[in-house]
């Protein structure tokens, strides 16, 4: 367990601000992207053409998704090119054994409690990245894919289904691709559990103040600090 | 059997005048997109050109197709094609039968090689040798092939022949198998649809004789011209759709009223085909239009993502048939299960240190 000693700065300000946005739009995107499968409003009373319930619906949907495309796009930019030692994505090789060797399985050792001093890491500890590249960098690509096929497909041959219509492909039909975009959404609740569960786990465990650090940016620097990045 | 005769010498020996000769044409310019302008290149095709020779070959179907076919809301249009059709080789339209057809069929394979086409209804059972299928005593998987082998182009007529429809849903018995994946090195264009609309089967002919070439072809292989469009987005019922006023019983107010089946299981927001434009039965109505949501009968893999009334698909997993909401559910229940036992788990060992600590200082 570490002890404290001096502040230090993790998360610099892009990728809080990209932490924030992401989780308001996936939020946002979650919710609306239920009720367009399952309008559950009760209908309006008058004629159709005076309301727009369901329209509203798909175009925050749609609106959001723009905002969520254009705020993963920049992270991605920030991870590959923003030289932020704890942004970035240097440190993640899941196809080199290394990368599963003795961090690694100690840390998931200690998750499981067949470890009793458990590692602390300043940036994202490598279970961490590698939950983050499952359910968001994996996660956040088959939205993005599956949800910019299926809104190019008002106009077949339009500048959207021209740069992601061959998308539909790989699921056979468009219905099928509207299930899987469904059945795939689950997974970013599922991480909000896993995520929020962690954090504050880590909080009490470590007292590093990794809740406050999302907002600030300040960890506090603990007695080891292993030269593992991300 | 080498024949010349054009659309117009037939037309014209079966009594029917001028006028309505250059209505047809008019109409299938309108249905294939073209512009006025494209009428006269019909009408000449349909003038000077000999009729095309088509095979029609009938494998796994119900003859859907061929029933939507000859009833064609233009009366000509039928007239061209049953003609066409009973003058060269369909098993199931001819009047000869039996070897005498299988000897047509050879016959139209020699004398216009490279130059007929051949239209599929149905599609073939790859299992077993394809002995899911026989025809004339062999398996309809190798006459497929060899009636492709010197065909211009391929048309597969409706879902089955497209996409595989009820034949190859799961768990596909028979190994049912589309025909553009059985033949890969010919043109082929897909019509789907269980059945596929009249006016959109006389239109792709139309196409071909005009023009001598398929149609401009989407990624499905399916003719953009009639498939280029979700029925959702010309459905006369989306004002109902974007007002979130949808039928929630077949035998509601809103069901009365005509209000958007979305919530009666619709797949037109996911399906490409003419229904809300060309519709059935010449221009009578459609399913929607009937008050029935659309079953998707055009799109591939129909079958699977049933079931046909709820909005939400049901999905195979881990041996039970579920959806993609109760996956989820259980997915989260899981996690805040998991994390909760995690969470007992935590304390216990900090409690346990704490001990440990507690002693080491008393030691």
């Amino acid at each position: 367990m570490g002890q404290l000693y001096e502040e230090q700065y993790v998360w610099r300000m892009p990728v809080r601000v990209y932490h924030w946005i992401n989780a308001l739009c996936v939020t946002i995107l979650f919710i609306t992207g239920l009720y367009i499968a399952a309008p559950v409003l009760s209908p309006s009373v008058g004629e159709a053409v005076w309301y727009h319930k369901m329209a509203w619906f798909r175009y925050i949907h749609f609106a959001t998704a723009f905002v969520f495309i254009a705020n993963f796009l920049f992270r991605l930019y920030w991870a590959l090119f923003g030289e932020d030692k704890y942004g970035r994505f240097a440190g993640f090789k899941p196809w080199s054994p290394i990368w599963w060797g003795q961090p690694f399985k100690d840390q998931l050792r200690a998750y499981f409690f067949l470890k009793k001093e458990e590692p602390n890491y300043c940036g994202h500890n490598p279970v961490a990245a590698l939950t983050h590249f499952l359910f968001i960098f994996c996660g956040s690509w088959f939205m993005v894919l599956t949800g910019l096929a299926m809104y190019g497909e008002n106009n077949p041959g339009g500048f959207t289904d021209s740069l992601f219509g061959w998308v539909v492909l790989i699921f056979g039909s468009s219905q099928s691709m509207h299930t899987m975009h469904h059945l795939v959404a689950w997974v970013f609740p599922v991480y909000l559990i896993l995520h929020i569960y962690a954090v504050v786990r880590h909080d009490i465990v470590d007292r590093s103040s990794v809740t406050s650090s999302i907002v600030t940016g300040y960890k506090h620097k603990v007695e080891e600090c292993p030269e593992y990045a991300d | 059997m080498k024949k010349e005769t054009t659309y117009q010498e037939l037309l014209e020996a079966r009594g029917v005048n001028r006028r309505d000769f250059l209505k047809f044409c008019s109409l299938m310019s309108v249905y294939l997109g073209f512009s006025s302008a494209f009428v006269p290149r019909i009408v000449r095709a349909m003038d000077t050109k000999p009729r095309i020779p088509v095979i029609w070959l009938h494998g796994l179907e119900c003859t859907c197709c061929s029933e939507s076919f000859i009833r064609s809301s233009h009366p000509i249009a039928a007239d061209i094609v049953l003609n066409m059709i009973s003058l060269d080789y369909d098993d199931t339209l001819s009047a000869a039968a039996g070897h005498q057809l299988e000897a047509i069929r050879k016959q139209i394979m020699k004398d216009y090689k490279g130059e007929y086409i051949l239209a599929v209804e149905g599609n073939a059972p790859t299992k077993d040798d394809g002995v899911y299928c026989m025809v004339n005593g062999d398996s309809f998987t190798n006459m497929l092939k060899e009636t492709a082998a010197d065909a211009m182009a391929v048309i597969a007529w409706g879902s089955c022949a497209s996409f595989g429809c009820v034949q190859n849903a799961k768990p596909n018995p028979t190994g049912a198998t589309p025909i553009h994946k059985i033949i890969k090195d010919k043109p082929i264009v897909n019509v789907p649809g269980c059945p596929p609309i009249a006016e959109v089967m006389s239109g792709v002919i139309t196409h071909l004789l005009t023009f001598g070439k398929l149609p401009e072809l989407d990624r499905l292989k399916r003719p953009k011209a009639f498939y280029g469009t979700r029925i959702h987005d010309k459905c006369y019922r989306r004002p109902y759709f974007d007002a979130g006023m949808f039928v929630e019983n077949f035998d509601d107010e809103g069901a009365k009223k005509g209000w958007c089946l979305y919530k009666m299981g619709c797949k037109g927001p996911t399906t490409f085909n003419s229904c809300s434009t060309v519709k059935w039965n010449e221009g009578t109505s459609y399913p929607i239009q009937a008050g029935y949501p659309c079953l998707g009968c055009s799109e591939p893999g129909f079958w699977d993502n049933g079931p046909f009334y709820t909005r939400l698909a049901d999905v195979a997993f881990l041996g039970t048939n579920t959806n993609a909401d109760k996956i989820g559910m259980v997915a989260v229940g899981a996690a805040a299960a998991g994390m909760a036992a995690h969470a007992v788990g935590t304390a216990i060992q900090k409690n346990n240190l704490k001990d440990e600590t507690a002693k080491k200082e008393e030691g």
